[in-house]
């Protein structure tokens, strides 16, 4: 059944069953493998995306539900997030990396709607997505650091 | 003579082509014909098998080493770029293939840095050699005058200088010297420094390629039902789907021994799809019945009973641990101390489950895959495909981004699976594992249990020590007749037991489980470093001491010590002065004799392992049942060091590795099944319970590199349950900690 979707700001169409979920519309019939699979149970957060904004679990999501809505993922992050993007990446923040993704849509999804969150914030948007190489300090820092890169208006 | 100095003495060879942009063409004023030997030969140095050097000056790296998010892709090419002094943003890296020529590529042992450092010392040093002395030739200068910096090559007295791309070709020509000066450690400038990731930028974009994102055309998806219990087959499968869209078909996989081939599949059936959701939905509703296996029968509580049992007789000594007369020190009596410690099994759990991709056709056999030793991954794939041992180049193993591993992607099972599969439906086939076949099949890090026993003196110094461990040997996955633990495997903080004691007794007995075992980052490091720690701090709580002053004093007094069991490799004996070091440095980082609030405890451990030194405090309390860990602090000494950064981060990682097993980690089995599947049943340390966490390295004083990726992880669940005792006043003897 072909569904149309918006993607990172492009109309998309894919050929898939109705209950397929979002993150493997995305990565087997998109192309668009930076979302990843962790745990199919929306346990870890590897496949978060934005949905109208959100930030939600795309393995839990199936793609007949999403209908018209905004659909971001990674991959155009860097266009609404620059700092925070930069940030992670000064800061070595990814070990293997994969879990990251998930982590940054997260983080994103945050800052969008809290400009300067305490560790407290931090910790309730967080720590839905799990990090096995154990990031969370850096991830921690790297909010705090984008946060005030963003409120000082650029790249500094 | 060459046309840049009969033109323009002055003119920088960079200026020039600033300029002219063609060297050639623009050196020469009309009516000139380049002589020969005044142009700059253009091609690519290839000095070695790590290095290249393209004309347009970029350097590209070769990493035959595995990326698991421990920066090794980056260290390696820091060493080379140091060497070559080489212009870092000139630096690429790139994957190499499975290749005996490489030398080991086993990534695993965090041994990286230690078995490259100086090797890929020289191959950049060979590199800036030949520069120089092309661009001496090329000047016609005295080698001595030329020196390398930054990507060039510069002759200060006549103020010239030539670009390492445009001198690549000319240095091509010349022969590889064998031997290349190495710069003093103090003139290193990327070697002990920070780095970014090579692959962050990737990653942080949604860029970096990782084991389930390389498509391949027409390639297939397929997800396998494996059986619950090791061992067991397909007998029949119920209700064989016929009509989905996008359903290829169903594969049965025959259960391999269960022990040997080595990392042989475990068999199963294989749904086979054209995207990975219909597989995963056939794979969910398939209704299987399986052959029976011995390993049915198996149960993780009836397992670690028997170890518990195993150590109250005596064990296999491990040669040359008797020290004094321990039975006669026992039974003359005095302050007797004995614990009995135990672990679960824990499963990996990388981030990315096992994932690969491979292509069978007539030619071969291509596997990308998140591998960590795609060497020995090629050659199992030859023997498996029949290959004869000189068609082995027939197999191209490249091994992708691994999202994660801890020592389960040196199991390349998972691509022995998709290499059977494509065979079989001749197309690409990628093997997706779904998180519960990852949780459920792994080569787990064996249970196991230790028995401590001592007496003290008032002073709760140890007169006598006999140490017992009992547990699962990861040799029980290579042979069917193996089981007492391997000398290596005790070598891992249990013969190494660095503490000054007259009468001391190792012995160590061996059970075969009923599931495959296998490494997982710092393996039986994990629990004889908890049994040794946890025990350590008890003789000091006795004896009423404080453990830091206690530890110091119960170490011999330093220099080298001798071990019994299986020895360390030269210049990495265990030097107690440097343990004393990382004792003393944690001590003052953690403001250790500064008094916490009311129900807030510290904890120490130290440990020696992967020829590293670490010590570990954690402060600790309960909160709400629930032990909470508000601060993390680690001293590292890992001799030299390629790239700080990535030191701490691995550091931070450990701490948060260490917590998740010490509070969350338990595998168990019934009837042959693992009885977890998910994070909600196998969870995992989150963000609200990572402390913060503050490391030291100790400076590498010229020191032989050691390991980074594993010997953070040691220390952290001792020290947890030492400060939740100093909190609390509760020993927690078992793990994971039940408060
Ligand atoms: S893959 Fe969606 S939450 Fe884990
Ligand atoms: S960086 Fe590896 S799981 Fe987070």
């Amino acid at each position: 059944m072909a569904i149309k979707l918006n993607v990172n700001g492009r109309e998309v169409e894919a050929d898939v069953a109705p209950d397929t979920p979002l993150l493997w519309v995305l990565r087997d019939h998109l192309g668009l493998t930076g979302t990843k699979y962790g745990c199919g149970g929306g346990y870890c957060g590897a496949c978060t995306v934005h949905l109208g904004g959100a930030a939600v679990r795309s393995c839990q999501l199936p793609v007949s539900g999403v209908a018209s809505s905004a659909i971001d993922t990674i991959e155009s992050l860097a266009e609404r997030h620059p700092e925070l993007v930069d940030t992670w990446v000064q800061n070595n923040v990814a070990q293997c990396g994969y879990c990251q993704a998930g982590q940054l849509m997260s983080a994103a999804a945050l800052l969008d709607g809290n400009a300067s969150p305490t560790d407290a914030d931090i910790d309730a948007a967080m720590s839905g997505n799990i990090c096995r190489c154990g990031t969370y300090v850096r991830i921690r820092a790297s909010i705090h650091a984008a946060a005030e890169r963003r409120a000082e208006g650029g790249s500094a | 003579m060459n046309a840049i100095t009969n033109l323009s003495p002055n003119l920088s060879r960079r200026g020039f082509l600033g300029i002219s942009g063609v060297f050639v063409l623009g050196a020469c004023v009309p009516g000139c014909a380049p002589t020969p030997q005044a142009k700059l030969a253009t091609g690519t140095l290839t000095p070695n098998l790590f290095l290249t050097l393209t004309p347009d000056g970029t350097v590209r790296v070769l990493s035959h080493r595995s990326e698991m998010g421990q920066g090794i892709r980056t260290a390696l090419a820091q060493i080379v770029a140091d060497e070559l002094d080489a212009d870092w943003s000139r630096v690429q890296v790139d994957q190499a293939d499975g290749d005996r020529k490489y030398g080991d590529q086993n990534t695993d042992g965090s041994r990286s840095i230690l078995l490259n450092y100086d090797r890929l010392r020289s191959a950049g040093a060979t590199a800036r050699l030949m520069l120089r002395q092309a661009a001496a030739n090329h000047w016609q200068v005295p080698l001595a005058e030329v020196a390398a910096q930054n990507h060039e090559v510069i002759h200060a007295k006549s103020d010239r200088r030539l670009g390492y791309g445009d001198l690549a070709g000319e240095a091509a020509l010349l022969p590889v010297p064998e031997q290349a000066p190495l710069k003093e450690s103090a003139e290193h400038r990327y070697i002990g420094n920070k780095a970014v990731h090579v692959d962050a930028a990737d990653i942080a974009h949604g860029k970096g390629t990782f084991g389930a994102d390389l498509t391949l055309p027409n390639m297939a998806t397929a997800v396998v039902v494996r059986c619950p219990w090791l061992g067991g087959g397909v007998k029949n499968i119920a209700n064989q789907p016929t009509d989905v869209p996008g359903l290829i078909g169903i594969e049965v996989l025959d259960p391999s021994p269960s022990a040997g081939p080595v990392f042989a599949p475990l068999g199963g059936a294989a749904v086979i799809a054209e995207d990975t959701y219909t597989a995963m939905r056939v794979a969910r509703d398939l209704q299987i019945e399986w052959t029976e296996s011995a390993n049915h029968a198996f149960d993780s509580g009836v397992l670690s009973a028997s170890l518990r049992q195993a150590l109250e007789q005596p064990g296999t000594p491990v040669p040359n641990s008797e020290k004094g007369d321990v039975d006669a020190a026992f039974a003359a009596g005095g302050t007797e101390l004995s614990a009995t410690y135990e672990t679960p099994f824990l499963a990996h759990a990388p981030m990315e489950p096992p994932v690969a991709v491979a292509n069978v056709t007539a030619e071969g056999c291509t596997v990308n895959a998140p591998l960590q030793d795609p060497q020995s991954a090629r050659g199992l794939i030859a023997s498996w495909l029949g290959y004869a041992a000189e068609e082995g180049e027939k197999v191209t193993v490249t091994p992708t981004l691994l999202g994660g591993a801890f020592g389960r992607k040196s199991k390349p099972d998972f691509a022995l699976e998709a290499v059977e599969l494509s065979k079989r439906l001749k197309r690409p086939v990628r093997v997706q594992w779904l998180r519960e076949d990852d949780i459920r099949h792994d080569y787990f890090h064996a249970a196991s249990a230790q028995r401590h026993r001592a007496i003290i003196s008032d002073r709760g110094h140890p007169a006598a020590w006999l140490q017992r461990t009992a547990f699962p040997s990861i040799t029980t996955v290579f042979a069917a007749a193996a089981n007492a633990p391997a000398e290596w495997e005790l070598e891992m903080g249990f013969s190494n037991l660095p503490y000054a004691v007259e009468n001391q007794r190792m012995e160590s007995a061996g059970i075969r489980p009923g599931v495959r075992v296998g490494w997982l980052r710092s393996v039986c490091n994990i629990f004889h470093a908890f049994s040794a720690n946890v025990f350590a701090d008890e003789m000091a709580a006795a004896a009423g001491r404080d453990a830091i002053e206690h530890r110091l004093e119960i170490l011999p007094a330093g220099g080298k010590l001798t071990v019994p069991g299986m020895q360390p490799p030269e210049g990495h004996e265990l030097d107690v002065d440097r343990l004393r070091h990382v004792i003393e440095r944690v001590r003052a980082l953690s403001e250790w004799d500064r008094p916490r609030a009311e129900g807030v405890g510290l904890g120490f451990a130290v440990h020696h392992s992967f020829r590293s030194y670490v010590a570990t405090v954690l402060e600790a309390s309960v909160a709400e049942g629930r032990p909470k860990v508000a601060n993390a602090y680690v001293v590292l000494d890992c001799g030299t060091y390629v790239n700080a950064d990535t030191c701490v981060a691995q550091m931070e990682g450990a701490v948060v590795f260490g917590l998740s097993l010490a509070l969350h980690g338990n595998i168990g089995m019934k009837e042959g099944a693992v009885v977890q599947s998910n994070f909600h049943d196998y969870p995992m340390l989150r963000m609200s319970e990572a402390p913060a966490t503050t490391v030291e390295l100790v400076p590498a004083q010229g020191r032989l590199p050691a390991g980074v990726g594993e010997p953070g992880v040691p220390p952290v669940a001792p020290a947890l349950v030492n400060a939740l005792y100093a909190a609390t006043g509760a020993r927690y003897r078992a793990l994971p900690i039940k408060v």
